[in-house]
């Protein structure tokens, strides 16, 4: 049993259309064809037809990719996309079932189709003929959307840990926007006003629409794998909840969770919050918002570099200033700066030491002298001299003996007497013993005697 | 260029002041002999004029740094 899976809901208002065929009907269109009998095309393209015809209408769901009304044909050519998968089918409606919508059925709307496949053998396309065709209200999108919300949000896709920071100084900044659009130019120029330098990269993508989330996934995977690119900005101005749509999708969502480069979400204005904020590693409220965040402000940079060169420069200055002191005080110690120092304590002790020992010698030399005066003043003392000088005199032999008793010469004899001053020459012409015994006075006697010659 | 002549080049800033504040207190306390007293002296002298050297090279980094 074939069946479309998307194909019916349960408030979808006729009840559960289902198609279906019954294989043994399907075998039965078989016809006995070989290469010597082949088929015509009509009685195969009326076959296809005829089985097709079979099948019955159902209700689908779907984006509208394109509408072409084509002047004064009755039949309106639509696309009806997959709102995930890039699967699309031709739809055809009457003008007048268009006309009747309200609001009007316009591109990128989601809408729900009654349809019955059809076979065009003419041209031997396949295409859904629409019975009716209901815009999906806005507070089914808003339900729809919250039940995906949770959904992605119980796979952990917006968890708090997978959000990355986002660089200081991105190398470039990816940009996904529309072509010329306001969100572009404030993204470009805020940007550009904190950081002239910032380089950026931009790839433009159908911002609305049905083919807009497929885009946007595509320029977002081909700036993922920019190695330059540090940052990536999806940037779009506010719109209606349908128009955002795409930036719930949840191809977009997966594909951002994916990305190894940081996300931020620029969508539209606080009120609008589309799932990509949630996906995003940095959610910006607008487009501006973005751009402050994802690059420095330039001005505001230079001036702490400034204040901390400043510091640092004073620190350094002062922690030099500080040793320069410290080594000044060192060299200006006397052992440093004046080294004769250190000899001339040493010089003086020297010195001293020279005078100390030159004093005692001194002393030692005056006590010597002193000394010898003494005893040369007593040795003259003793001296024969001075008993001469007091009137004694030497009496000697012509041989030089000295005669000490009138024995010792006789009458005749030539004596020298020696004086203090001098010798006298002298002739012995008597001798006389005196009676006493003693030797001195009788030494002393005859000379006496002798000199009063 | 001799091997101490070497170890002193790879002498920090704070390794030279430190040791030429020990030569000086040394010098200061005095108790050692002339010979020693002379070479502490010259040893102080080298090393003054090694922190010298120091606190000349980061001032005149600086002063290019402030220049740029």
């Amino acid at each position: 049993m074939l069946r479309f899976g998307r194909a019916s809901f349960p408030d979808a208002g006729e009840g559960k259309a289902r198609m279906s065929v019954d294989r043994s009907r399907v075998g039965g269109m078989a016809l006995d064809t070989s290469p010597e009998s082949p088929a015509p095309v009509r009685q195969i393209a009326n076959a296809i037809g005829g089985w097709i015809d079979r099948l019955g209408a159902v209700w689908v769901e779907g984006q509208v990719a394109q509408m072409s009304r084509r002047p004064g044909m009755q039949t309106v050519f639509l696309t009806l996309r997959d709102s995930v998968a890039d699967i699309s089918v031709p739809v055809t409606c009457t003008r007048f079932l268009l006309d009747s919508l309200n609001p009007p059925l316009v591109e990128g709307a989601s809408v729900i189709i009654h349809a019955k496949p059809s076979y065009y053998a003419n041209r031997g396309t396949l295409s859904l003929q629409a019975r009716d065709i209901r815009p999906v209200g806005l507070g089914e999108l808003l339900a729809r959307l919250e039940q995906r919300r949770q959904l992605l949000a119980a796979e952990g896709l917006f968890a708090a840990e997978l959000k990355r920071p986002l660089p200081f100084l991105p190398t470039k900044v990816g940009l996904v926007t529309a072509a010329n659009s306001a969100a572009e130019r404030d993204v470009l120029e805020n940007a550009r006003r904190r950081w002239p330098q910032v380089r950026f990269e931009v790839a433009y993508a159908a911002m609305q629409g049905s083919r807009s989330a497929a885009d946007v996934v595509e320029k977002l995977q081909r700036l993922d794998r920019d190695p330059e690119v540090d940052v990536i900005v999806v940037a779009r101005g506010g719109g209606s909840v349908e128009d955002l749509l795409p930036f719930s999708d949840e191809h977009l969502i997966r594909a951002v969770h994916a990305a190894r480069t940081p996300v931020v979400s620029a969508i539209g204005h606080e009120p609008d919050s589309p799932l990509l904020d949630l996906a995003a590693d940095v959610r910006a409220s607008t487009p501006t918002d973005a751009a402050k965040l994802v690059v420095p402000d330039v001005v505001e940079e230079q001036r702490i570099v400034a204040t901390g060169r400043d510091r640092l420069r004073g620190g350094i200055a002062a922690l030099i200033h500080r040793e320069q002191t410290l080594l000044d005080a060192l060299r200006s110690r006397p052992v440093l700066a004046d080294p004769r120092s250190l000899i001339d304590a040493r010089r003086d002790e020297v010195t001293s030491l020279r005078d100390r020992a030159r004093r005692t010698v001194g002393h030692a030399l005056d006590r010597a002298a002193d000394d010898i005066g003494h005893h040369r003043a007593r040795a003259r003392a003793l001296s024969p001299l001075e008993t001469l000088r007091r009137g004694y005199a030497v009496a000697q032999d012509a041989d030089g003996h000295v005669l000490t008793s009138v024995a010792d010469a006789a009458e005749g004899a030539a004596v020298s007497i020696r004086l203090a001053d001098g010798r006298l020459a002298a002739t012995i012409t008597s001798t006389e013993q005196t009676e006493t015994a003693e030797t001195e006075p009788i030494k002393t006697e005859p000379l006496k005697e002798g000199s009063d010659d | 260029m001799t091997d101490s002549d070497t170890a002193d080049k790879n002498l920090s800033y704070e390794q030279a002041r430190e040791e030429l504040v020990e030569v000086v207190r040394k010098l200061e306390a005095g108790g050692i002999t002339l010979e020693e007293s002379l070479a502490l002296w010259e040893r102080g002298e080298k090393l003054a004029t090694l922190c010298q050297e120091w606190l000349d090279g980061a001032r005149k980094k600086i002063d290019a740094a402030i220049q740029d």
